[in-house]
């Protein structure tokens, strides 16, 4: 149980993770700061995200698996639901998220992160 | 900021990231070659932000702008220090990661700047 989950291939997801927290993180502060009126759903889950993301890369850094998989689950939740929205009801979007279309602005990487995250996380868990 | 230089910085990012890439495939840590092409992205990243910051007015937009600049700048240093403790091929996996980010973003910078104000 108590196999790191932020060396060997996880210290690249971390990377990863980390990244994207950095990236949503700084786009809602942008966005928010700069033009919040506009497209206010949209940007407080661009925010929302960010924090997800940082969450994330924390956990897996230090090996808190449960809050790992809650987070990845919670991000997994997100992606679906928001690029679903975004899909159906684009006039809600007006600006996009990190999860806009499932993530198609990062090349799919947010639809695929949380589903790797989970195969990592309970990969290890089995193993030890 | 300058095209010309932008575009060659994207292809050496990309091509240290290939470096690191194939590095891992053949699952060997990450030596020096990687930490010294590491540092010369972090070098070259940071001539682009000087160059960008001079010319800043030229910008629309300024928030995003300054963000990427020190995201690109922040990232390489990151991985230095996030990677280097992992004696495995995921060390380089690390750099891989790093520098097609950097990479990507400059192009982003690419855009917002030919956007123009």
């Amino acid at each position: 149980m108590s196999a790191p989950s932020g060396t060997g291939p996880g210290r690249v997801l971390v990377a990863v993770y980390g990244i994207f927290a950095l990236a949503a993180t700084s786009r809602a502060a942008v966005q928010i700061a700069t033009r919040f009126a506009e497209a206010p759903l949209a940007y407080a889950l661009s925010a929302f995200a960010g924090v997800v993301y940082i969450v994330l890369t924390v956990a897996l850094a230090r090996g808190a698996r449960r809050l790992a998989v809650a987070a990845c689950l919670v991000e997994l939740a997100g992606v679906l639901v928001v690029g679903t929205l975004s899909l159906a009801d684009p006039a809600a979007f007006p600006d996009e998220t990190v999860w806009s279309g499932y993530g198609s602005g990062y090349l799919f990487v947010p639809l695929v992160l949380p589903v790797v995250g989970l195969l990592w996380l309970l990969r290890g868990v089995r193993r030890s | 900021m300058n095209g010309a230089y932008s575009g060659w910085l994207i292809g050496a990012a990309l091509l240290l990231a290939l470096a690191a890439v194939v590095t891992a495939v053949r699952d060997r840590p990450m030596g020096p070659v990687l930490l010294a092409g590491l540092g010369l992205l972090e070098l070259a990243v940071l001539a682009q932000a000087g160059l960008a910051l001079a010319g800043l007015g030229h910008v629309a937009e300024k928030a995003t702008f300054i963000g990427y600049l020190a995201g690109t700048a922040v990232i390489p240093p990151a991985a230095m220090w996030w990677g280097r403790a992992e004696r495995t091929r995921w060390g380089p996996g690390v750099i891989a990661v790093a520098a097609f980010t950097v990479a990507v973003m400059t192009g982003r910078l690419l855009q917002i700047w030919n956007a123009g104000a």
